[in-house]
């Protein structure tokens, strides 16, 4: 029951932290009429995991060899994207908060495009959707036994501790004010990006499209990263006790390229985007 | 005008198709069984040639799903119940490495590469 419910936890993490950021994120910007991005993109999230769980069990030959692959490399990169560009644009407008709160909320609304969020969403809860939609299957399938029973028991309270765990962050989040707010999550979704963005370039590595590297250090005897406190850093924030120098790289060359993006100091940039005809202006 | 067009796209499948033949004629690496059955790796440990690239044929013979997954080998594979699931691994440097089942992680194992 123990191992299940640790896997489940560390699976529905990271969904539970970006659906929970999310959703603080639209609180914060006075946007809660746009919470259904943030709803219809966790939602198809999961529709898509299930959808490519039961494609997976069906699929065989090449198209299971290699389709799963692809697939998660393609959410990885544009995770990385929105990612970066939801950072960016919450550093923006962090700085350059100056005026009345309502200015600043429609203006939060009307230069940030709502529907990225959504796909934030999405890419969260799709990341590791499909394997925790296999693993829950297979262990319902088994709960005919009382220790099958418990395992699957174990699995479901994983993911409710998980959404609990969201909720909390909502719930918290909403106490601390929009600057700290900001300032705190960009940093923590510039380090996930980043463990992303290495974990992609470790794919290719593996899949031959990058050039092979050797290992660039070995920390496994130290904090494994299989392990459940390595497991979830390797999750948040790229944790790897065995790197190759590919991987290494490429986590501080996100880090450096992205980091510079957000957080170079100097004036403001002047942010004069006439409100879209996308979203309509905040009524107060 | 169309024509053209259509025989520029059928160029290119052929030569996608004959490129992709090429590829898998021209280097069709050892396959090394590993086999999923009563929550264990069989066998727990893997000898393979260091410096050759290689294909795990990876069999799920248990009834339900696995992940076979290696961070050594930045490998994460879901091998659904009753299914064989084919990973290509590049050459490896001599060394050991750990792989497990995410799914049910008593189930590990080593690649050892010599």
């Amino acid at each position: 029951m123990g191992g299940t419910f640790v896997i489940t936890l560390r699976e529905g993490f990271e969904a539970a932290l970006i659906m929970g950021i999310v959703y603080t994120y639209l609180q914060k910007i006075g946007a809660e009429r746009h919470y259904r991005y943030a709803t219809r993109g966790g939602l198809l999230g999961v529709l898509a995991s299930v959808a490519l769980g039961v494609l997976v069990t069906a699929l065989s030959g090449p198209l299971l060899d290699l389709g799963p692959d692809v697939i998660g490399l393609a959410v990885i990169l544009v995770a990385v994207m929105v990612l970066t560009w939801h950072g960016y644009w919450m550093q923006q407008h962090a700085r350059a908060v100056k005026g009345d709160v309502q200015r600043r909320i429609d203006e939060a609304q009307a230069s940030h495009r709502l529907w990225i969020i959504g796909v934030l969403a999405f890419t969260g809860v799709f990341r590791e959707g499909a394997e925790t939609v296999l693993f829950l299957w297979g262990l319902l399938t088994q709960a005919t036994s009382p220790s099958g029973w418990a395992s699957a028991t174990g699995a479901v309270l994983g993911l409710a501790m998980a959404a609990t765990l969201g909720w909390a962050i909502f719930r918290g989040g909403r106490h601390i004010s929009l600057q700290r707010f900001f300032a705190v999550t960009s940093v923590f979704l510039l380090l996930l990006a980043a463990g992303m963005f290495s974990t992609g370039a470790g794919r290719l590595e593996a899949m031959g499209v990058l050039p092979q590297s050797s290992m660039a250090w070995d920390t496994s005897l130290v904090l494994d990263d299989h392990g459940v406190v390595g497991g979830f850093l390797n999750g948040l924030v790229g944790y790897r006790a065995r790197p190759s120098l590919l991987e290494a790289g490429s986590y501080l060359f996100y880090l450096i390229v992205a980091g510079a993006l957000l957080f170079r100091s100097g004036p403001p940039k002047p942010r004069a985007r006439a409100p879209r005809g996308q979203i309509p202006a905040h009524a107060a | 005008m169309r024509s053209s067009f259509k025989r520029l796209i059928a160029c290119v499948v052929v030569g996608l198709v004959s490129v992709a033949g090429a590829v898998s004629a021209a280097d069709a690496p050892p396959e090394i069984p590993l086999t999923i059955d009563k929550n264990q790796f069989q066998p727990t440990e893997v000898k393979v040639k260091a410096n050759t690239p290689f294909v795990l044929v990876i069999t799920n013979k248990s009834a339900k799903a696995a992940e076979f997954e290696s961070k050594d080998l930045r490998v994460e594979k879901v091998v659904p119940a009753g299914k064989t699931v084919n990973v290509r691994i590049r050459a490896l440097k001599p060394g050991t490495y750990s792989f497990l089942d995410d799914f049910n992680q008593q189930a590990t194992g080593r690649i050892v590469a010599e």
